[in-house]
């Protein structure tokens, strides 16, 4: 049965990374249509209720700069609020938030509804329409078929997934949701290389049968920090505490004692777990010296009794998970509402794709999220953003884009999945990104906004706003090297309490302000140098460039260094048996991979230096023999 | 358009300790720059210009020629400057040192070839054999830096860059683990780690100056009676006035050791002549130390003069027991008839015995080529001492970026300014540990921290 519209494009998914690609499609004018097997759970965070985080806030920062939701969103179902790292150096500040899930949920959901463009149809898709090498649309499990120029998939753990609670397993998308087994089983007859990973969640508990009196508390930050660029949601929900426990002797010897009972131990996942986010069971057999784990009780809403308490996910049975619970501090007569569980499920090997997330051997079919092997909320919208944006391009015509590794963390992601792969799933750090200094939370929009606006996803509210920014950013720079500060006029006192000593000579301001010790708020209280701006973010976005001025300068000369390399594109169709002086070893590489760029072909893992040059050598020749045939 | 590799680079160009004249050629966008600080002025373009080499406090290194090459119209297609020098190995380390200070880096084996074709300075029949060069010369030069990493350098290095890495997994999960409880910044823990080091790091790096790193290469053992010839064989290897030569018996008595370089490979030549019985203080300590590196021995050069045993088949030279009981033992011997200009014989070798002059240099290159291989050692331009001398700017590197690190963390302790400086000081040891990756780095982390809210 042949559905009677074809769409420019198809997302399947209404996650974080399903809604992202699909409104960035829909906003760059293509015609898109949203599939989900629910409508009801578009937008839901079906593991831990809180976005960003260091590294992660970053992402949310970047996808806001591109006109996603995942910011505003955030805002308005914010309910904990906080800056990370807040005392270590800007580069490494992040936003938190806790959200209330139905909130976080009901502000996507109304996002997605108003969207010119965007269509939402609820069916579980069991097929993909493929037509030689390329896919032309998807098969729902009624039978409908949707035709499409472009399909983006976005199925999270729901491929072939499997729970698992203590001696027993089901499958399952997620605790509640049925998983996509037909659709799992498809992608596993194209050529894609599938793996299994594993992921996992705590008990639920009813905050009413919590005993808070026990448990340290942690409010979020006055004033309460703001996710996206466009400011503050006019009607914040109200703001709560989170609280912290931890864990003792007495649940580790009741976890110890059943670990034959856990399906970690028994051999019963294979898939792998993350190493940053470990279950109990598996942080008390790795660090058997600590005696106790941190507990955050994170509020699952404002209207729902339900906590989640981050730190002790496991899989373990539900009696093993009831007594260990309760052996903790402040969870004495806990009432679990849902049992802990893991999950396997099916992922590709991202190595398969390209920068724009399409799919090496089938044109038009994009992979974004949980699906690539990575996990988090943040990491799943910033490919879904990306592959709608490249989905969209597909279907104009235009080249794909995709940010770089100097210009944004999510190029970072990207990156690192298409050219190393993960054998985990994959989470963003700072660590990860090598421009760390550069690659800043505040000023996100200031990387990304006007990239944004070319690509089609700006408005002209957000481009606005940026504009104004940037405008008194640099007018306030351009007045602090043109201002002196003069030793008569400053006084030695005021420049002692400001500057720590007397002026010497003249100075520019701009020049003081790269002093450690000094803040934009004193130098501007010494007398002479005017009022200077009252804007929070303009003062704070001269203050770090002006701190970072040294290391900014230092890391673009190394983006230029890189940049040739990034910039110089290896032919589709090259063929590596034909490159002289390659190893073989290196020409397996460079194939399974097969990358885009001489930058990325430098970053595998295995490829040295002298094959880079080989390469460089082989592309120069080819270049010569076309322009001689030509 | 210009290959804008916007690197500078810079190597010896001619075979190491070898020649009179030694050429540091260098190529890239700095090269000016360089020319400017190391001569005083830039030299007229392709004019062989006579001026002295100077260091950073403007002391003389050494005196020669430079030529300036302006871009493109060089052998890479770069500004190309050749300075051409005296030859020492110990002076164009040191030249080439003071260019890699002022912004040039070691140049890959092969670069400036690839760089020349890049440009479109050779044509396309030469691009398979410029592959062809990279990869042997990318090999050879592995292969040099494994030897160069054997034994007390290799242990220091590696200590160095444990300690690095542990330093860092403290500091990098300190940034991203802000939750965890595991803030090591504010810890004198963290300090006393930085500081430690700066000390280690900085012990290496003075080692390796001093030379006895630079020269951890192979050791031959010369015997003969006095007055064979030894000494002036031994300037003939070295390509220098290495000792004192004199028609006086003995006069290399005081040389118990001597350093040179075999076309790039490290050669400690103990001669046995001065292992002699004496009672002055100062030679006995020579002589201990010169009876301490025979042990290490890989090979033992017997020289005898062919003019005065001439009638003797076969090579038993009478010696004095103090040298036959330092002889080592089961180690290659190569037999040297030496002074075969004197009774007109042909150079070359013979039934495993070396025929030569060493004063007209008859045969010479023939026993060069066999030591060389009785070593075992291959090499043309790319040797262990250009391995090494890329670890030591490695090493250079990475002290500075500690430095900055140490300043850092005792200015204000916020850490991400700190970690930017030791990933740039790992970033330098690159070159002689392999690549360490973010993902490397966070395996250490999770492997060392309980991670995982």
């Amino acid at each position: 049965m042949d559905s009677s519209t074809t769409y420019d494009i198809i997302v399947v998914g209404g996650g974080h990374a399903g809604t992202e690609a699909a409104l960035a499609a829909a906003r760059m004018g293509a015609n898109t249509l949203l599939l989900t097997h629910n409508i009801e759970t578009i937008g839901q965070m079906s593991c831990n209720p809180a976005i960003g985080g260091i590294g992660k806030g970053h992402l949310v920062k970047e996808i806001d700069a591109l006109g996603g939701v995942m910011a505003q969103a955030a805002d308005r179902g914010g309910i904990q609020f906080r800056i990370l790292n807040s005392r270590k150096g800007p580069a490494v500040r992040a936003t938190r938030a806790q959200a209330d899930r139905v909130l976080y949920r009901q502000a996507v959901r109304r996002i997605v509804e108003h969207q010119p463009k965007l269509s939402i149809f609820q069916q579980a898709v069991d097929d993909l329409l493929v037509e030689g090498e390329r896919v032309i649309g998807v098969v729902t499990q009624m039978g409908l078929k949707f035709r499409a120029r472009a399909v983006v998939l976005t199925v999270g753990t729901f491929l072939g997934g499997k729970i698992h609670i203590g001696e027993s397993s089901y499958r399952g998308g997620r605790a509640g949701d049925p998983p996509a087994i037909a659709l799992a089983e498809r992608l596993r007859e194209l050529p894609f290389d599938v793996g299994r990973l594993k992921t996992g969640t705590p008990p639920r508990i009813d905050g009413r049968s919590v005993e808070y009196s026990m448990l340290q508390e942690q409010p979020g930050d006055e004033p309460t920090p703001v996710f996206s660029f466009l400011g503050a949601a006019v009607q914040r929900p109200r703001q709560v505490s989170c609280h912290i426990t931890y864990t003792n002797s007495r649940a580790h010897d009741i976890i110890n004692s059943a670990l034959d009972r856990s399906p970690m131990f028994s051999g019963q996942i294979e898939g792998t777990g993350p190493r940053y986010c470990p279950s109990i069971e598996d942080k008390i057999v790795r660090f058997a010296d600590k005696d106790s784990h941190q507990i955050f009780i994170e509020p699952e809403g404002l209207d729902t009794h339900e906590i989640y308490p981050n730190g002790i996910s496991t899989s373990l049975p539900f009696d093993v998970q009831t007594a260990f619970v309760r052996a903790i501090d402040g969870f004495e007569k806990a009432h679990i509402t849902r049992p802990g569980y893991a999950i396997e499920y099916d992922y590709f090997d991202p190595r398969g794709l390209r920068p724009s997330l399409e799919t090496q051997p089938l044109k038009g079919l994009f992979f974004a999220g949980q699906i690539n092997g990575t996990t988090g909320y943040e990491e799943a919208a910033a490919q879904g953003l990306v592959a709608g944006i490249n989905a969209a391009r597909r279907v104009q015509d235009k080249e794909p884009w995709s940010p770089r590794r100097d210009e944004a963390y999510i190029g970072v992601l990207i990156d690192d999945l298409i050219t190393r792969g993960t054998n985990e799933p994959y989470r963003m750090f700072t660590s990860r990104a090598e421009y760390r200094l550069i690659l800043r939370e505040d000023n996100a929009d200031l990387r990304l906004t006007e990239t944004g606006r070319d690509l089609g996803l700006v408005d002209d509210e957000r481009w606005r706003h940026f504009e104004c920014k940037r405008e008194a950013i640099e007018q306030e720079q351009q007045r602090l090297r043109d201002t002196w500060a003069r030793p008569e006029i400053v006084g030695t006192e005021k420049a002692e309490q400001v500057l720590g000593a007397p002026l010497t000579r003249e100075y520019r301001a701009n020049e003081l302000l790269r002093r450690p010790q000094v803040s934009y708020r004193a130098l501007m209280s010494l007398p002479g140098l005017g009022a200077g701006v009252d804007d929070p973010k303009v003062a704070e976005q001269i203050e770090i460039q002006a701190k970072y001025s040294g290391y900014i300068d230092r890391q673009h000369e190394e983006i230029a260094r890189s940049l040739q390399h990034e910039q110089k594109k290896i032919p589709m169709d090259i063929d590596y048996a034909s490159v002289h002086g390659l190893s073989s070893e290196v020409r397996q590489k460079l194939d399974q991979h097969r990358p885009a760029t001489i930058g990325q072909a430098a970053r595998i893992a295995g490829v040295t230096p002298a094959a880079i040059s080989i390469l460089l050598v082989h592309l120069k020749k080819r270049q010569w023999l076309d322009k001689k045939t030509a | 358009m210009k290959h804008a590799d916007a690197d500078t680079i810079a190597a010896v160009a001619t075979p190491p300790g070898r020649g009179g004249v030694s050429i540091i050629r260098i190529s890239g966008d700095k090269v000016r720059r360089i020319a400017e600080a190391v001569l005083g002025n830039l030299p007229a373009p392709r004019y062989a210009t006579h001026s002295v080499f100077m260091n950073e406090s403007g002391a003389i290194i050494d005196d020669g020629v430079a030529i300036f090459f302006p871009g493109p119209n060089s052998f890479t297609g770069e500004d190309v400057i050749e300075l051409q020098g005296h030859g020492s190995p110990v002076v164009m380390d040191m030249l080439l040192n003071r260019v890699y200070s002022l912004g040039a880096r070691p140049a890959r084996p092969g670069e400036f070839s690839e760089r020349a074709f890049l440009n479109d300075k050779l044509d396309l029949a030469q691009a398979e054999a410029i592959a062809d060069l990279i990869d042997s010369h990318s090999e050879q030069a592995a292969r040099s830096a494994m030897r160069s990493l054997h034994g007390e350098f290799s242990q220091m290095i590696s200590a160095l860059v444990n300690g690095l890495v542990e330093l860092r997994v403290y500091i990098e999960a300190a940034l991203d683990f802000a939750e965890e409880e595991i803030d090591y910044l504010a810890n004198d823990d963290v300090t006393r780690r930085l500081d430690a080091l700066q000390a280690q790091l900085a012990s290496v790096i003075s080692g390796a100056r001093q030379g006895s790193l630079l020269r951890e290469g192979a050791v031959v053992v010369i015997i003969g009676e006095p007055n064979v010839g030894k000494s002036t064989l031994l300037n003939r290897l070295a390509g220098r006035e290495a000792a004192i030569v004199t028609e006086i018996p003995g006069t290399t008595r005081d040389v118990l050791m001597e350093d040179i370089l075999l076309d790039g490979l490290p050669l400690r030549i103990i001669d046995t002549a001065g292992l002699r019985e004496t009672d002055d203080p100062v030679e006995l300590e020579g002589i201990r130390r010169a009876r301490a590196e025979l042990d290490t021995a890989s090979l033992v050069l017997w020289i005898a003069d062919r003019a005065s045993r001439g009638a003797e088949t076969q090579l038993i030279i009478k010696t004095p027991p103090v040298i036959e009981k330092n002889r080592p033992e089961n180690v290659p011997v190569i037999k040297v008839w030496n002074k075969i200009d004197l009774v007109n014989e042909a150079a070359g070798m013979r039934d495993e015995e070396w025929f030569i002059s060493a004063k007209t240099g008859a045969g010479v290159e023939v026993l060069r080529d066999s030591l060389k291989s009785r070593l075992g050692y291959h090499g043309d331009a790319e040797g262990v001492y250009m391995a090494r001398r890329r670890h030591l700017t490695a090493l250079a590197a990475a002290a500075e970026a500690l430095q900055r690190a140490s300043e850092q963390l005792h200015r204000d302790r916020a850490g991400e300014l700190v970690a930017e400086e030791l990933r740039r000081a790992q970033h330098a040891l690159t070159e002689i540990t392999g690549e360490f990756t973010a993902d490397d780095l966070l395996g250490e982390i999770f492997s060392s921290f309980c991670i995982g809210k």
